[in-house]
């Protein structure tokens, strides 16, 4: 009974169908159009507008929401806080209300609240791609338009690490409570089983490390010929065409950062 | 110490339900071989009687105590479980030290696990690098190092966890014989197992489970008779059992000794 490796839900649904890059560059316009595009509203529009229909396309709305509000909401919340109540009174600001010494500006909630929209934004296009898209899949994809090997695989070992890392994790505490030893006790006892918990797991992945290089190695992991693939990933016409019209989407959110007002 | 398992039911998180109701006793000193495919339950099951998994339903106990009501760190002076991969808990500088961990949680005295230690090394024949760093060592070698490390607890009850795999047949026989002294000192031992030649020739009862269910429970040459339900949850009966099934010998044998001794009572009858 593993844990699962990725945040991926396997579904049958027209958005898992996309073919990755498109996915991938339409994550990238919703990121820079939130940061660089015009507007108050727009990373708010991109979520309700955007982001969140496309979670319906997907059919992980359910998965969505529930990552999107276990990961965002705290650190968006957070974030939130902070940002108006410490934003820096330039003098001519509205003052909402007072907490104690802080002031709290129309400006700074505004500021907080563009930054806190945007980085939601960021963050739960992220999610939603990682939802419907297999990280091996947006890989070999990648390496079929000539991306490096060693790349697409720094990319695929970083997205699969931590769920590995914690997946080992829980069996190294398994095993060592097995042993009698205590994870719940006072402070002096739970710094006690730190390192019978990290030894291993330490340990473990450097011996993992050279075993992983052996076994990509053995399938002829550097090797300079061009590699076949034994998945067929979907290229349409319609994924092309996306594509442009998000790359239009991008040149036209830096443009709208140049153009002088 | 008696191990009972009640109607007892477990559903994983994700919703998969691994147990659908299993109920058995193991009385103290018994021998139990686990046999069954992935996915049939085996671990789950195991992992119960040490507490690292609470039922959804049911109950297990293990002596007097509840399982429900004791801690993993407790309930280890009762159970020992060797996990399936030694660099899973290795984590100190020399074998010794590796091997005293247990113990030690469990507040023995010093000379009692002294004493227990030296013991735990000589069964699985460690002695000579009590002083080696476990990393050192070849992965059977390892593979003893957990061994020893969990019969250093001196549980009434030890769990092997696929003590066999990957292991070549001078480990095979080691491990053998650590299974067969603790039998000796009326431990109980539980083991699962892919091995079927290794569960034939060690056990004297086999716990087949199917789809989080027990197919078969019963001596071992009882079960190992039962080839088409066995079939059902991917286990083959050993090659002899099959062969004298072959050959029509009126009793199900597992080992050579048995084989042989039905073979010649089988020819003689025959002239």
């Amino acid at each position: 009974m593993k844990d699962k490796l990725t945040f991926y839900i396997e579904r049958e649904s027209s958005l898992h169908r996309v073919n990755p890059l498109t996915k991938l560059v339409m994550v990238f316009a919703f990121i820079i159009l939130a940061f660089f595009g015009p507007g108050f509203w727009l990373p708010s529009l991109l979520v309700v507008l955007g982001i969140i229909p496309l979670s319906f396309l997907g059919r992980v709305q359910r998965e969505y929401f529930r990552t999107a509000g276990r990961l965002l909401l705290p650190v968006v919340g957070f974030l939130f806080l902070m940002q108006s109540v410490f934003h820096p009174d330039v003098g001519d600001s509205r003052v909402l209300l007072q907490v104690w010494v802080l002031n709290v500006t129309v400006e700074g909630v505004r500021f907080a609240y563009l930054t806190a929209s945007r980085i939601f934004v960021m963050v739960s296009a992220f999610i939603l791609f990682l939802l419907t898209t297999h990280p091996s899949e947006l890989m070999s994809d990648l390496t079929r338009r000539g991306l490096s090997g060693t790349f697409a695989y720094v990319i695929t070992a970083t997205l699969q690490i931590i769920p590995q890392m914690q997946a080992k994790a829980s069996t190294i505490i398994d095993a060592q409570r097995s042993r009698g030893l205590d994870t719940d006790g006072s402070f002096r006892k739970r710094v006690g089983a730190l390192l019978p918990l990290t030894g291993p797991l330490v340990f473990g992945s450097l011996v993992e490390v050279e075993e992983r290089a052996i076994a990509i190695e053995a399938r002829a992991f550097t090797s300079k010929l061009e590699k076949t693939s034994l998945r067929e990933i979907p290229d349409t016409k319609l994924d092309k065409a996306a594509r442009w019209f998000f790359l239009l989407l991008i040149v036209l959110a830096f443009g709208s950062k140049l153009w002088p007002s | 110490m008696r191990i009972v398992v009640n109607e007892l039911h477990h559903t994983y998180p994700a919703g998969v339900e691994a147990l659908r109701g299993i109920s058995l006793v193991i009385e103290a000193g018994e021998q139990v071989a686990m046999v069954g495919q992935n996915g049939a339950g085996k671990t789950t099951l195991v992992k119960h009687f040490n507490g690292l998994l609470q039922p959804t339903q049911g109950s297990v106990h293990i002596g007097d105590w509840d399982t429900r009501e004791h801690a993993v760190s407790q309930l280890a002076a009762r159970v020992g479980y060797v996990f399936q991969n030694p660099d899973e808990q290795l984590f100190t500088k020399n074998v010794h030290d590796e091997v005293a961990f247990g113990p030690r949680n469990l507040g023995y005295s010093p000379e009692r696990i002294e004493r227990l230690v030296e013991d735990a090394l000589a069964l699985t024949e460690l002695t000579d690098k009590k002083e080696t760093n476990p990393y050192d060592l070849s992965s059977t070698w390892r593979k003893m190092v957990a061994l020893a490390s969990i019969i250093s607890m001196d549980t009434p009850v030890v769990i092997f966890d696929e003590p066999t795999t990957g292991q070549d047949a001078a480990n095979i026989a080691r491990i053998a014989n650590v299974v067969r002294v603790l039998r000796e000192r009326g431990k109980t031992v539980i083991t699962i197992t892919h091995d079927i030649d290794f569960c034939a020739e060690n056990f004297e009862r086999i716990i087949a489970l199917a789809q989080g269910r027990v197919l078969l429970d019963g001596p071992a040459n009882d079960v190992l008779a039962e080839d088409e339900l066995l079939a059902t949850t991917y286990v083959d009966p050993p090659q002899l059992t099959r062969l004298g099934k072959r050959l029509g010998l009126p009793v199900t044998v597992r080992d050579e000794e048995q084989f042989l001794a039905a073979y010649r009572e089988f020819i003689g009858t025959e002239k």
